[in-house]
């Protein structure tokens, strides 16, 4: 197959980026010297973003104390600037995952579902190994899969010939979509997160995610890969074959064991119970973000 | 009535419920996800009311620290396990058993041109999971199934249970999984009653038998899969090794063991390689 569907993706001009408000935070909080009251006047630039934001710091993901976070300073103080970036990263990419028409809703929230999980399953196991990634463990599961929302965006009907074909072959949906179309969402993923500016950790996350040993980001990548994996076998898969695995037999797995963590004290059985219903906090995540806000946020 | 049993039941706050779920998590294997909250609250309810204690904190209390608790232990498992069987019981795994094991382990024969396989049914109670396993095979198999050699050994210790098992008799309720062309294929219908058909009950070789027997388990050699759901809760941990080591022995290299679906070997055995599935766990020897 020739290359061209990966030409024509890097020749889109008018490629879905995400919010002004997003890339900027993200420099900001690389600054040495940057201040609370810089970042949350940034993010009150885009004030449907700022109620979301604190609607997010007030639901039961994040809300500690009984005290209400009605201001964004005191969002920052209380959940910290990680934190914080990443409920703007979450809101800004469920929002470019919506459905743009009919025909792709099922697979875009069975995609945007599948996001959802692997950031949450990836926090999880990171609580469990200790790897404290400051937040990096959710917003890589999250971000994982840009590569399909482009091909499912602009190529839709041979994306989801690539779906099927993985499912009547038992292949990979990469080998498929290797086959369908000329290249794979790891591929384009990589190719938007450095158009895009984000970190570079999630270039490495979406080229790699697959086969962590490539990775430079080998932890990072390593965890998103088994929550990714832990995620599909949860039914939150996102269109094609869901293999059977074993975890410990996974490149992500002997990784990260190599890298230090206590990989072989983990209850597998167990976390897999854990997250039996991950679904249901997947559902509520959602529409904790999706859902419109009553009112525009209060200034402050 | 109902309404003054409601009120006599105190609500499990979440701490307690998550002292409880890990308390029984660690003594049993059994893991009560969140969304399974109500269930045990409603179980446990009834272990309060026999213990005659007001809340569940002093239940967990009791359980943890009372020299007597070994035996409201026993009781307790016998509350969370269902006790309960049904055909197509928790789906994703005979789905597994269906669409990933069975292929894999034919293919295997095949190739060895052994058109044979053995499995074993532990704990078969009324008999309903042997005879899932079977239309399960023949639905995998189809006209095909008569060029193989195939038995289902089924086995349980009560006599009781054996008996319902052969007459193969089952009501509307025990069906309520079964899809209606699996219902309409393989069960003649009697009134309310349903008789599974002559074709998969040969497949099924009913038999008594006491786990504790260690020379007859012994025996039971050569399987390829064990289904041995919700059975473990009943030893107490070096019987359950024992158990669990001698299952690994009886399944072939490549064979898998079936536990129950929110049970766990993780303090178990250590032999088995975990394998997920889709919504389920199954554990391969290599």
């Amino acid at each position: 197959m020739e290359r061209s569907v990966f030409e024509t993706i890097r020749n889109i001009q008018d490629i879905p980026t995400l919010p002004s408000v997003a890339m900027e935070m993200m420099t900001l909080a690389k600054a040495p010297d940057v201040s609370i009251k810089d970042l949350s006047e940034c993010i009150y630039k885009d004030p449907p973003l700022a109620a979301k934001v604190l609607r997010m710091a007030n639901s039961t993901f994040y809300r500690r104390g009984p005290q209400e976070i009605d201001t964004l300073h005191r969002a920052i103080l209380m959940m910290g600037l990680n934190e914080v970036i990443n409920i703007i990263t979450s809101v800004s990419v469920l929002t470019l995952l919506s459905p743009t028409d009919e025909k792709g809703e099922s697979l875009r929230e069975a995609f945007r579902s599948h996001c959802v999980a692997t950031g949450l399953i990836a926090r999880r196991i990171d609580k469990k190994i200790g790897m404290r990634t400051q937040g990096r463990d959710f917003v890589g599961g999250l971000l994982h899969d840009i590569g399909k929302i482009i091909l499912d965006e602009y190529f839709h009907d041979r994306f989801v010939e690539a779906c099927d074909l993985s499912i009547r072959k038992n292949c990979t949906v990469y080998e498929a979509e290797m086959e369908v179309l000329g290249t794979t969402h790891m591929e384009v993923g990589d190719f938007l997160a450095r158009k895009w500016g984000l970190p570079p950790y999630l270039a490495d996350v979406n080229l790699h995610h697959h086969h962590p040993g490539k990775a430079q980001f080998k932890d990072i990548t390593s965890l998103i890969s088994v929550a990714d994996l832990l995620a599909k076998a949860r039914d939150l898969s996102c269109g094609g074959h869901v293999p059977a695995f074993v975890l410990k037999d996974q490149e992500a797995w002997g990784n990260l064991k190599k890298l230090g963590y206590p990989m072989d004290s983990l209850d597998v059985e167990r976390i897999t119970f854990e997250i039996e219903d991950i679904g249901d906090e997947v559902k509520a995540y959602i529409s904790t973000v999706a859902d419109e806000p009553a009112g525009e946020a209060a200034h402050g | 009535m109902a309404d003054y049993l409601a009120s006599a039941t105190p609500m499990m706050s979440d701490e307690t419920f998550w002292l409880l779920r890990d308390f029984i998590y660690e003594h049993s294997g059994i893991y009560f996800a969140d969304n399974k909250k109500s269930q045990l609250e409603n179980r446990l309810g009834l272990r309060l009311r026999a213990n005659n204690l007001p809340d569940f904190d002093k239940y967990y209390y009791m359980l943890k620290y009372d020299p007597q608790a070994g035996r409201e232990l026993r009781a307790l498992f016998d509350s969370v396990t269902t006790n309960e069987t049904s055909f197509f019981r928790s789906p994703p795994q005979i789905q597994a058993f269906q669409e990933k094991v069975l292929p894999e382990i034919m293919q295997r024969h095949q190739e060895k041109a052994e058109l044979c396989l053995r499995l074993w049914s532990a704990g078969c109670s009324t008999g309903d999971e042997p005879y899932t396993m079977g239309i399960v095979i023949k639905e995998v198999l189809g006209e095909r199934l008569k060029d193989w050699d195939i038995k289902i050994f089924a086995s349980d210790i009560s006599e009781k249970a054996l008996k319902s098992a052969r007459t193969a008799m089952y009501n509307e309720y025990t069906l309520r999984s079964v899809p209606p062309e699996i219902k309409r294929k393989y069960f003649t219908q009697n009134g309310t009653q349903y008789t599974v058909n002559e074709e998969i009950r040969m497949l099924v070789d009913l038999q008594y038998l006491n786990f504790n027997d260690a020379k007859r388990v012994k025996l039971m050699k050569g399987f390829d899969v064990i289904f041995c759901r919700n059975v473990l809760i009943y030893f107490d941990d070096e019987a359950k090794k024992r158990f669990v080591a001698q299952l690994y022995d009886n399944l072939n290299p490549g064979g898998y063991l079936f536990i129950g679906h929110s049970e766990s070997l993780h303090n178990i055995s250590r032999a088995f390689k975990l394998v997920h599935f889709p919504g389920a766990l199954g554990y391969k020897k290599e």
